[in-house]
């Protein structure tokens, strides 16, 4: 039987990272995955990540697996895929099944990075044809490049939810309906203004009463829901639709850890070991990282992975002492999990900004900030000349604009949730980095003023085919609904500007402040 | 724990509902309103659940319906699903043919 150091089980962005730091200290590491490719979720993420440089923000989730990758390879990590853990036994003895082989390995150390799995709900119709986990549409869409459907109503507004359903509109889909029983969107505030600005209606406090069709979905009916949960009778409505995406969450894979006789907890959030800080389980030698030891995203399971590793390393005696290496992944961390979506906030009903400025509430209900609402926040200002205008309305953790603007407009500051800031005394020279580097797609430069009464909004555009230099088409506003007519004036795309395309629209004066998005 | 005998004086007898065919466990085609049933015949335990009627015994091994089934068991017998002692977890994690088990070479089997 083959011995190792330390054996992870699962390399998506949790496993990686810590094989990464085991591998570092001269433990001999393997991770076995039961996927074709490794990875995990992370190749599936066309987007642009929030965060700091420090957990590679603004950094596509594929480039950042590409990244993680290469650096398991030069670590001397062994990953080894198609290789399914079967199960944990005594004296951290595994048995992996590969090919049509079953084989045991052991190890001083097991790390369980195993992630998790989507949740389901149930309605008539749901297991037909048609339904489809959001998950299983990004794997369609971002690794096989296969279009899911024509016409889909997404099920689900958290950020899973939000960025597949941009996605599908990336993909040429038409999503119908974004719909959620919560009363309000449950993700990121940029994420939703930028699928309702592309026209997708949201309902909230609405859910799925029945799918249509007898073999495959071919429509769905969808009712607004009471304080009981129940559909309130009459309120229901029909869409065409060939098919649903379910993005009701997500159910950490932990039961290999419950079949080693790790203590478990069973919590909101799913069933989850006990574990300490570090990834410590109840088990001497088995640890946890990622979304096996509860739900957050692919930031946190780096880091989270990083740690745990380091843990490892230090607990077997291969590393002397690995606490400024875990303070500073701590940090991180730490920010990560600060603002309006920090975990303690979950489900918490938030109406301030840290700024004290009000909350839109139609964002909250509707996926965009009203006209009346955003003259509000600090990132929106008006000045002579092109400039930046910032719909950043939540505190969520996350700095690149800062950072890659050359002239030092735009200020956050030491407290990474704090919303930007553009100085009226910078002078912004419209190169657009602020633009292509905001991962929530939430800068626009405008110039307000070029004469004949008319003034220019430059978008992030990320669709194809690109629209042409002159072309004639229709300026919708942040709900999604036509406001003017608008001519393209320009179109850059750049390497630094990764895939974002900066499209330069001219609309009328006094609609620049309205016109978000260009529709040929 | 509620003593079987005892199940229906404590939450009452089984009342049809409009969704009881829906089917709640794809792989092993259990409905919601099997799993009602079998709370009301004295199956208080997803152990028991998925004994009984196979809910969570196939391909996904109860990944997909899981929660589901907590919910429904959960509902029926007026609980926070949390209170449910969850299923016991058992090795193989994954449905596997028998011709691979029975080549299973034991401590003794060859590295990769």
């Amino acid at each position: 039987m083959e011995r190792y150091d330390v054996i992870v089980v699962g390399a998506g962005p949790a496993g990686l990272s810590a094989a990464i730091e085991t591998a570092k200290c001269g433990m001999r590491t393997v991770v076995f995955d039961e996927n074709a490719k490794p990875g995990g979720q992370l190749f599936k993420q066309i987007h642009k990540f929030f965060g700091s440089k420090e957990n590679k923000a603004r950094i596509r989730g594929y480039r950042i697996g590409e990244e993680l990758l290469a650096e398991a390879e030069r670590s001397g990590v062994k990953v080894v895929l198609n290789a399914t853990v079967m199960g944990l036994y005594a004296q951290k003895e595994i048995t992996v099944r590969i090919g049509d082989a079953i084989k045991h390995y052991k190890a001083d150390n097991v790390l369980i990075a195993t992630g998790a799995a989507e949740s389901v709900v149930r309605f008539p119709g749901w297991t037909m044809p048609g339904v489809i986990g959001a998950g299983a549409a990004q794997t369609m869409m971002n690794l096989h490049h296969i279009r899911p459907g024509k016409r889909i109503l997404m099920l689900g507004s958290g950020n899973v939810g939000l960025v597949v359903s941009y996605q599908l509109l990336q993909a040429g889909c038409e999503v119908v309906a974004l719909v959620d029983a919560a009363p309000r969107i449950g993700g990121y505030g940029v994420h939703a203004a930028k699928v309702s600005r592309c026209g997708v209606p949201f309902y909230l406090s609405h859910t799925i009463v029945q799918a249509e069709g007898t073999d495959h979905v071919t429509g769905v009916v969808i009712g607004e829901v009471g304080p009981d949960w129940k559909v309130i009778k009459g309120t229901e409505q029909h869409f065409d639709v060939d098919t649903i995406c379910l993005a009701v969450g997500l159910s950490p894979m932990s039961q290999l850890l419950k079949q080693a006789g790790c203590a478990m907890k069973d919590t909101k959030g799913g069933y989850v070991p006990e574990c300490d800080a570090y990834g410590r389980t109840s088990m001497d030698g088995i640890y946890v990282a990622g979304d096996v030891s509860g739900i957050e995203e692919a930031s946190s399971a780096m880091l989270g992975g990083s740690i745990a590793g380091i843990t490892i390393a230090c607990d077997s005696g291969y590393l002397a002492d690995g606490s400024e290496q875990i303070a500073k992944y701590e940090k991180a961390l730490g920010n990560l999990r600060k603002g309006m979506f920090a975990p303690e906030n979950r489900g918490k009903k938030i109406t301030q900004t840290e700024e004290g400025i009000a909350i839109s509430e139609t964002l909250l209900e509707c996926g965009y900030v009203a006209d009346s609402e955003i003259e509000r926040y600090p990132g929106v200002t008006h000045m002579e000349g092109v400039h930046p205008v910032i719909e950043c309305t939540q505190n969520i953790p996350c700095n690149p604009c800062q950072d890659v603007c050359p002239k030092k407009c735009i200020t956050i500051g030491n407290n990474i949730t704090a919303l930007p800031v553009v100085d009226s005394k910078s002078q912004c020279i419209g190169c657009g980095m602020c633009v292509a580097a905001c991962s929530g797609q939430a800068i626009f430069l405008i110039q307000e003023d070029i004469g004949d009464g008319m003034g220019t909004v430059t978008i992030p555009y990320e669709f194809l085919p690109l629209p042409e230099k002159g072309q004639i088409g229709i300026a919708l506003g942040r709900d999604g609904q036509p406001v003017c007519k608008a001519e393209v004036l320009d179109i850059k795309s750049s390497n630094a500007f990764d895939h974002t395309n900066l499209l330069t629209m001219k609309v009328p004066r006094d609609m620049v402040m309205r016109a978000r998005f260009f529709k040929s | 724990m509620i003593c079987v005998n005892d199940i229906e004086k404590e939450i009452g007898v089984f009342v049809p509902m409009e969704d009881d065919d829906v089917l709640v466990c794809r792989c092993e085609e259990v409905t919601k309103g099997e799993i009602r049933r079998a709370v009301h015949a004295g199956m208080t335990t997803i152990e028991e659940m998925r004994r009984f009627l196979r809910c969570g015994m196939g391909l996904c091994q109860g990944q997909t319906c899981g929660k589901l089934v907590k919910g429904i068991v959960a509902a029926e017998l007026k609980i926070n699903p949390l209170e449910l002692e969850p299923a016991v977890s058992r090795a193989p994690m994954r449905p596997v043919e028998m011709k691979v088990m029975g080549k299973d070479g034991g401590q003794g089997g060859d590295a990769v």
